[in-house]
């Protein structure tokens, strides 16, 4: 059936490309180009490159390595502890949250839910909610929330810590904004964004995870990334 | 049969009057609707959703919600928030919702009358007249 049909198409296009030899040419490349943009390159690697000096053969040697997010350790809402041992292996989606934030959190946790039902049972895929009211936001209070949200397996993990060390994490190497304002409704303002991170702990990507399309994009670079360790 | 002037002239003012009446009332309903969305954009549809609908087991559903059964409670809550759980549909909520004071008592009357247009089969306007002194009583 198909052959019937592209049998006479495919001989007419052999006509028209010997009649039009520049044609072709021209045609040719344009497929080439189109090849190249949508599968040929990487995602970029964010953030500035960071000095770092290694002991090489006894002797300091000071070199630069990409924006890394350094080790860190938390508590998930099952009580357990999270560490950069717990992504290593997977791509993961950062953000920064409070459950009593009444702007723009539901927004993203709608949005980053719709990240969830879409790579559910990934094994290759974490999504690491911090909280940046730890005060308020105990184990049980993260527990009852990501439960209310429809999450009960490990796969987003919600986290709660150390004040200062949520605030420094995010700021210095998620590279977001939060601080805390009187006047916000709730207290605090935060920016919306959502990062992706790779296995090597490389910000791949940073997204505006309170509208559809920034999230729509998110998900079309996780498949991207997940791509490059597949090839 | 022969028309009078005077006569088409009156049946036409008649029409007029009538139909001025009706558009005055649906005037004011279109406005209340109009201003009630954009209250609703602004304050509540983080939470509950443009079309109302809710999140999951957080936030409970406007939209086929029993809750609508109680006007009074919703205005008083819209106002002062709400603390401790709250039934919806036969469903436990139980996270709370702030408060927003800064809303008017117009704006609360546009933002229910939007809400009972939308969600609670009503084809008519809850006006401020109606709303203050419910929002004086709950504040008691």
């Amino acid at each position: 059936m198909l052959t019937r049909k592209l049998k006479p198409a495919l001989i007419r296009l052999c006509s028209f490309c010997k009649r039009n030899s520049s044609a072709t040419l021209l045609i040719t490349l344009a497929v080439l180009l189109l090849r190249c943009n949508s599968s040929g390159d990487k995602l970029p690697i964010l953030g500035e490159r960071e000095a770092v000096t290694k002991t090489v053969d006894g002797k300091p040697v000071t070199d630069s390595v990409d924006h890394t997010i350094p080790d860190f350790k938390f508590i998930s809402q099952y009580g357990d502890t999270v560490t950069a041992k717990t992504v290593s292996g997977k791509i993961y989606v950062a953000d920064f949250f409070f459950t009593s934030c009444p702007t723009i959190c539901p927004k993203m946790k709608v949005q980053l839910k719709r990240v969830y039902e879409k790579f559910k049972g990934n094994p290759n895929v974490i999504l690491l909610s911090h909280t940046i009211d730890p005060a308020h936001d105990s184990v049980s209070v993260l527990n009852q929330f990501a439960k209310d949200l429809g999450v009960t397996d490990h796969q987003w993990l919600f986290v709660t810590g150390d004040r200062e060390k949520i605030y420094d994490i995010g700021q210095g190497s998620y590279m977001v904004t939060a601080q805390e304002d009187a006047s916000a409704p709730g207290g605090v303002v935060h920016s919306g964004a959502f990062i992706l991170v790779d296995k090597e702990r490389h910000i791949r990507g940073i997204y505006d995870g309170t509208t559809e399309a920034g999230v729509d994009k998110l998900i079309n670079d996780m498949n991207r990334l997940l791509a490059e360790y597949t090839s | 049969m022969k028309y009078t002037f005077p006569g088409v002239f009156a049946f036409l003012l008649f029409l007029t009057t009538v139909f001025a009446c009706q558009s005055e009332e649906e005037i004011k309903r279109q406005r209340y609707i109009t201003e009630g969305i954009l209250v609703y954009k602004n304050n509540c549809a983080n939470c509950h959703q443009p079309k109302g609908e809710g999140l999951a087991a957080l936030y409970p559903p406007l939209a086929k919600s029993d809750y609508l059964g109680d006007k009074n409670s919703v205005i008083c809550l819209i106002r002062y928030g709400q603390k401790g759980p709250i039934v919806v549909n036969g469903k436990t909520y139980n996270h709370p919702m702030p408060a927003q004071p800064q809303l008017s008592d117009l704006e609360v009357a546009e933002l229910v009358t939007y809400i009972y247009n939308e969600w609670g089969n009503e084809k008519k306007v809850t006006s401020v007249t109606d709303v203050t002194p419910i929002l004086k009583e709950c504040k008691k």
